[in-house]
């Protein structure tokens, strides 16, 4: 008896351990997370009532917004714009939903699948440790952290003035999501041969919800596919309309039965594969094997596409949405909020266009700090080592890799333009097409800018350098949108380059401010060079 | 020309000294042995050689061209294998030697394929999937195949099984035939004593002995023993000879330089048996390193 005891002891101390450990690996991620849940909460519930003061104006924009359909794919199925509950549980319930819905994916993966692929549970599953037991933290460790995401969201909503039960309930119906998306990445991991491909499974199954929510919502006929997906059932969940919380059974119980599943599953299966092998052969493709930039493509092309797919696939949506802008979805209130970005007519489609593409310019900033990582990840895993070990020049490879980066970054922020022209134009809103793609090369000194930054991150600093390139990213670009909300003085938003950027095509390109940020970036790239050539490679 | 030339050659990092006034000189042609236990600063002196670290003392040149500061140039005629075999996962070993071979140049593919046979590779496999005996050679095929002048390994064999090893050794061995000089990095000393013509031995990054297998030999103690008909005698003392008892008549000597005093002072005795034995390399190994630290090594 006592022997038992001790090992019932043993083990909880243990599982305490390892679900400590996983809470540790993930803190950025869940801090940021419900950072975020929490500013999109409060912002979206308190700017309600002074966006849409009037009843009038709260019937215009449920009249015209709240049944766009371009809209409702986004935000899904609107049951009450008339109040700022009914509101937020719709503006931000159904933004939230998505980010959960990834987030429980992610966490999922990193806690159950990353260790083990990077060979360090078998030294844990090698000690006296079960894989009940290093399941069982794993999985609570994520439960934990999708509660990080539900304080963030609830407390933004109360923060609004939002009544507290009913915040608290939203958050919940958006948590249900997270958890059984964390399912759903549970039992990828024990199918999938690699993190990477569990990654790539439970985004498909996300993928799939989502359309299936979007068909339910914008269809006749079909409302009860809403009942086969997560994003469904939390719409269903009715927070501020009407709460029906037999609704959130489902989530119960899939989340359940997933993790059940899960768990069967990882007792059968080898460590570090999954139940599907992986396709570890394949007949030789000789293409972009000639240099190693031609290499370097080769590597980069699947990420690239993943950009381009992406940016293409918020542009069209920009385009599309962007016809049924007019007076009255954006009422004076909003036009004097958003005309602090520099649109001098965001009340039209094609001001609303200008504005919405301010979004890319990030974007495509953060794909430079994406391909300078993954020249950093060359040399961390000593491949540049071997490459560096025959004749090529230090200067020739980084410059190779810079040249990727930059072509890597017309196209994607060409696809962007083209993609909103087309978006437009299937809407059949007219815009000149070579209006958008000036729109399309507006982003491109900015991501020179931010090439430069990443570049001398990875030459000085290699270890920190994707903390040190995004991290800049992020601090300048919500320096430049907070600033504008708020209205601090002229010069302090100045400091960041991103108000330098013109709300294209709206605006005039900026010339001399773009030309100023590809001088800067060039030069921190020469300095990048010259430190590069001069460093010992890292590596142990 | 010497294929590898140092002088003063240091390393630290930060205040970690990993390499003390390394001075080499490998002519063309030659089989140099590398040895020296973890840590020793043998892949540090590889690194220094192929100017992946910069030298914070004196420099390294590959066949006169300096490492550090011409790099591309020093590369020309040369092959190198990491110790650690990362390549990349995504590409089959097939893939990964057309790689190789495009941005190295000068790869005999006939020659390529008669290694992957002598290797016994799998080359549609992908290097996700290989262990690391099977990454390393990839690496293995990838630099023989280019005949290079100068081949630089790092603890080549770290991962082989024993009939790769074989395989390993005869590629060495033809490599010499060829007149190709080979550096290599090792701890597994029969395999530096079966192929190299010069050794060199680092400890804690200074260089402590260096020389053909004959002459570290001959710098060390042979081991002379001698049984007697009836009790061991007392020789009294002998120039360079270490007298120990080895049984109640027998005798061990240890001689360090010429072995006649020894044999002088033998031949009035009733010897009924004399053995001499060499040291191996790992006695000479091991000397230097209990010489310094107790045995830590």
């Amino acid at each position: 008896m006592a022997a038992a005891a001790s090992a019932t002891a043993r083990r909880r101390r243990v599982g305490a351990t390892l679900v400590r450990r996983a809470l540790r690996d993930a803190r950025v991620r869940t801090i940021g997370f419900a950072y975020l849940f929490l500013i999109v909460a409060y912002v979206n519930a308190s700017a309600y009532a002074s966006l849409y003061p009037t009843l009038k104006s709260r019937l215009a924009f449920a009249a015209s917004f709240g049944n766009n359909k371009a809209v409702v794919v986004f935000y899904g199925k609107a049951y009450d714009l008339l109040t700022a509950g009914g509101y937020s549980a719709w503006r931000v319930g159904g933004t939230l939903a998505l980010f959960a819905a990834v987030f429980g994916i992610f966490a999922a993966v990193r806690a159950l699948r990353t260790e083990e692929d990077a060979g360090r549970s078998e030294l844990v599953l090698a000690g006296r440790v079960g894989r009940t037991v290093a399941m069982r933290s794993s999985v609570a460790a994520i439960a934990l952290t999708i509660c990080a995401l539900w304080v963030g969201e609830f407390a933004g909503l109360a923060l609004a003035g939002l009544q507290a039960g009913e915040s608290a309930y939203l958050a919940l119906a958006t948590a249900s999501v997270a958890f059984v998306f964390a399912g759903v990445g549970a039992v990828a991991c024990q199918f999938a041969p690699s993190k990477r491909g569990a990654v790539q499974i439970g985004l498909a199954v996300f993928v799939a919800c989502f359309l299936l929510r979007i068909a339910a919502d914008t269809s006749h006929g079909v409302e009860w596919l809403r009942w086969l997906t997560p994003l469904g059932w939390a719409e269903d969940a009715r927070p501020f309309t009407g709460a029906a919380p037999a609704a959130l059974i489902a989530p119960v119980l899939a989340t359940v039965a997933l993790l059940l599943a899960a768990a069967l599953a990882f007792r059968t299966r080898d460590i570090g594969s999954g139940l599907f092998a992986g396709r570890d052969f394949s007949r030789p493709h000789y293409s972009l094997l000639g240099s190693p930039t031609a290499h370097g493509l080769r590597e980069e092309r699947g990420s690239l596409l993943g950009w381009v797919l992406s940016l293409a696939a918020v542009g069209f949506v920009i385009g599309f949405v962007a016809k049924s802008v007019n007076r009255s979805v954006i009422t004076p209130s909003v036009e004097r909020e958003l005309s602090k970005f520099g649109a001098l007519r965001v009340a039209s489609p094609i001001g609303y266009i200008a504005l919405s593409f301010i979004l890319v310019v990030p974007a495509v900033c953060a794909f430079m700090c994406a391909q300078m990582g993954a020249a950093r990840r060359e040399e961390e895993e000593e491949r540049l080592e071997t490459l560096f070990s025959m004749p090529v020049a230090r200067l020739g490879w980084l410059g190779g890799r810079i040249a990727l980066a930059l072509g890597g970054a017309v196209v994607v922020a060409l696809a962007a333009a083209l993609a909103t022209w087309a978006g437009a134009e299937a809407a059949g809103l007219h815009v000149a097409l070579g209006s958008m793609l000036e729109a399309g090369a507006n982003c491109l000194p900015a991501a020179v800018l931010f090439l430069g930054v990443a570049a001398f991150a990875y030459a000085f600093a290699p270890r920190a350098s994707s903390a040190i390139s995004y991290g800049l990213l992020a601090v300048a670009f919500l320096w430049y949108l907070f600033g504008s909300l708020v209205s601090v003085p002229k010069w302090i938003i100045n400091a960041t380059p991103f108000a330098h950027v013109g709300t294209v095509p709206v605006e005039p390109f900026r010339g001399p401010a773009a030309l100023v940020m590809v001088a800067l970036g060039i030069a921190a790239t020469l300095v990048a060079s010259v430190r590069f050539r001069r460093r010992d490679l890292i590596g142990d | 020309m010497s294929a590898i030339c140092t002088s003063r050659l240091g390393k630290s990092y930060g205040d970690t000294r990993a390499l003390c006034d390394l001075d080499l000189d490998i002519a063309e042609g030659e089989v140099y042995g590398y040895l020296g236990p973890n840590g020793a600063g043998k892949t540090t002196t590889i690194r220094l050689l192929l100017g992946l670290h910069r030298p914070t003392a004196g420099r390294a040149e590959l066949f006169g061209v300096d490492a550090w500061s011409s790099p591309v140039e020093a590369h020309a005629r040369v092959a190198y294998v990491a110790g650690e075999p990362f390549l990349w996962p995504a590409l089959t070993g097939a893939e990964t030697l057309e790689l190789l071979a495009n941005v190295r140049g000068g790869t005999d593919t006939a020659y390529r394929s008669e290694l992957v046979e002598r290797f016994q590779l799998d080359l549609d496999k992908k290097i996700r999937a290989l262990s690391k005996g099977n990454r390393q050679k990839v690496q293995l095929v990838a630099a023989l195949a280019t005949r290079a002048d100068l081949l630089l390994l790092d603890e080549p064999t770290a991962g082989l099984d024993p009939l790769m090893e074989v395989a390993f050794r005869d590629c060495i061995k033809e490599a010499k035939e060829r007149g190709q000089t080979v550096f290599l990095s090792s701890h597994i000393l029969s395999e530096v004593e079966a192929l190299c013509d010069r050794v060199g031995i680092l400890r804690s990054g200074v260089l402590v002995d260096e020389g053909t297998l004959a002459e570290l030999r001959h710098l060390s103690e042979l081991t002379v023993e001698a049984a007697f008909d009836g009790p061991a005698p007392d020789l009294g003392p002998i120039d360079g000879v270490r007298a120990e008892r080895a049984g109640p008549s027998a005798l061990r000597f240890a001689v360090s330089g010429p072995v006649a005093p020894l044999l002088k002072a033998l031949a009035a005795q009733p010897v009924t048996t004399l053995t001499s034995r060499e040291p191996s390399l790992e006695e000479i190994f091991l000397h230097h390193y209990d010489a310094a630290d107790g045995g830590g090594s």
